[in-house]
């Protein structure tokens, strides 16, 4: 099998059959994607290397858990490893939270995704995209995805309706899908 | 400026009885809600295509927004090889030997690989659809849910570190030629056939399409005069005409021959249609069917 001509979904096929090299190729694909969002999420390098690498033993022990037919391996990746670095951020949250009793953040307080630089083209699409949307409904998606929060948080921090939030986050993702396909980048078409 | 999004396309125009549940889609794809929502909207997902898609879409749009990463830190690839454990080139060559042995399971295969066996029942009458009806296909507003909406479970029937289990679920199961025989045979199934016009006017049937009593149907590219292979950059993809809506049933691939669908829990469209559109699919195509059908009960 050459792994750097297969598909994801081969690649994946390959893996449940304990190819190594097809995991490494997996991981040659996205592993920068991976490791750069539990980087941005967890800020700190130790933690996101290890959430990196779980990410990948996790598609190794279970390649089952993809499916090709709901999304890109990409996009299972990142939901992946969005799970497992927030998983370390409220860790984090709940320990700090006992250990500190600190005082309650506001909405704006941890990032500021003005300021990051996107060096990929698809980025800057992503990146005006998100910026297009009505700031009640992008705040709450940089809150809840870059910010670990919990919905219910979000609406404490922008004071409104817990249903009010759900709402915004679901309609600014529609809104953002139909945006990115409009600006003619593929939502599904990440990996390759 | 933003397109217009009404949250409600996802489920069908309509409050539906799971509408609620469908609020949480949102935050269920950001990881933005506790375990026990969580666990809950798993439970729906699993039984719930519409929300099932919803979903992806949403997992795709955060893959997107995460996708600033660059190359993969070599140091760290180190670290997991070093964690694979239990695997070797021995126990790969003894599993590849079996596998070879054996039938690959249809939801091992990627959907676009699996050979034709030849026809597989009664064919219904060839129904081309009038051009409205073709106009609507390239042009309709109603929403369409995901480009990836094919429902048939991939599982290689894996438990960790078990090769036995997973060579025999491999070895159990029948290829995909043989599904779609069983299929066509089965009560209450129905076969046919999307027609696409020829340059000089001449009316084909590159493809057919078989759809179950219970909703699980296989789309079938003729072998001989079939859709031709598309660049690999493109895939054809299948649409359902359901409840006055235009659904995305899945995608076929750019080289389809045997490829499974579902429309399990949504009424059975009235009409198929496959287009040519780029690799990840589309949510609204605008372009022509390269072949279609209205369904016509006999």
């Amino acid at each position: 099998m050459d792994v750097e001509q297969a598909s994801d979904a081969n690649l994946v096929v390959a893996v449940g059959r304990w190819f190594e090299p097809a995991l490494a190729e997996v991981y040659r694909r996205h592993g920068g994607a991976v490791h750069a969002l539990a980087r941005r999420i967890l800020r700190s390098d130790s933690p996101a290397e290890e959430v990196t690498q779980e990410v990948f033993l996790d598609l190794w022990r279970h390649p089952e858990k993809f499916d090709a037919q709901r999304g890109t391996l990409r996009s299972f990746l990142l939901a992946r490893t969005h799970g497992k670095s927030v998983d370390v951020v409220r860790a984090e949250e709940a320990r700090r939270k006992r250990e500190e009793r600190t005082v309650r953040e506001t909405a704006t307080a941890g990032y500021d995704i003005e300021h990051e630089v996107w060096d990929m083209a698809v980025a800057a699409q992503v990146k005006d995209a998100l910026a297009s949307l009505p700031d009640d409904q992008r705040q709450p998606i940089e809150l809840a995805y870059f910010g670990g929060r919990t919905y219910r948080e979000v609406a404490v921090l922008l004071d409104e309706p817990e249903g009010t939030i759900k709402s915004r986050i679901r309609a600014g993702l529609g809104h953002l899908r139909l945006d990115m396909i409009a600006r003619g980048v593929e939502p599904a078409g990440a990996g390759q | 400026m933003t397109p217009d999004f009404d949250p409600q396309d996802f489920g069908g125009g309509a409050p539906l009885p799971h509408a609620e549940m469908q609020e949480l889609l949102g935050v269920y794809a950001l990881d933005a809600c506790e375990p026990d929502v969580a666990a809950m909207v798993e439970a729906h997902i699993e039984t719930c295509l519409r929300c099932a898609v919803e979903v992806g879409q949403h997992h795709e749009v955060a893959g997107l927004l995460a996708n600033s990463g660059g190359a993969s830190p070599a140091r760290l690839w180190d670290g997991i090889a070093e964690r694979l454990g239990g695997t070797s080139e021995q126990s790969w060559d003894r599993l590849a030997a079996r596998l070879e042995a054996s039938e690959p399971s249809p939801e091992a295969l990627p959907v676009e690989t699996e050979e034709v066996d030849g026809p597989v029942g009664p064919s219904a009458p060839i129904v081309p659809l009038p051009m409205d009806r073709r106009r609507r296909w390239a042009t309709a507003g109603a929403s369409m849910v995901a480009a990836a909406a094919v429902v048939v479970a991939v599982s290689f029937g894996v438990e960790t570190h078990d090769l036995q289990g997973k060579v025999a679920a491999l070895e159990a199961a029948p290829p995909m030629s043989a599904m779609a025989q069983a299929a066509a045979t089965q009560a209450g199934a129905e076969r046919f056939s999307l027609a696409s016009t020829t340059a000089s006017g001449d009316i084909t049937t590159p493809a057919t399409v078989t759809l179950t009593a219970s909703g699980t149907g296989f789309v079938m590219n003729d072998a001989a005069d079939g859709l031709p292979a598309l660049p690999k950059d493109r895939t054809y993809q299948l649409w359902g005409e359901v409840g006055g809506r235009t659904v995305s049933l899945g995608l076929l691939g750019p080289d389809p021959t045997i490829v499974p669908f579902s429309v399990a829990g949504s009424a059975t469209p009235v009409a198929y249609a496959i287009t040519d559109e780029v690799s990840g699919g589309v949510v609204h195509s605008v372009h022509a069917p390269v072949a279609m059908a209205a369904v016509r009960k006999i």
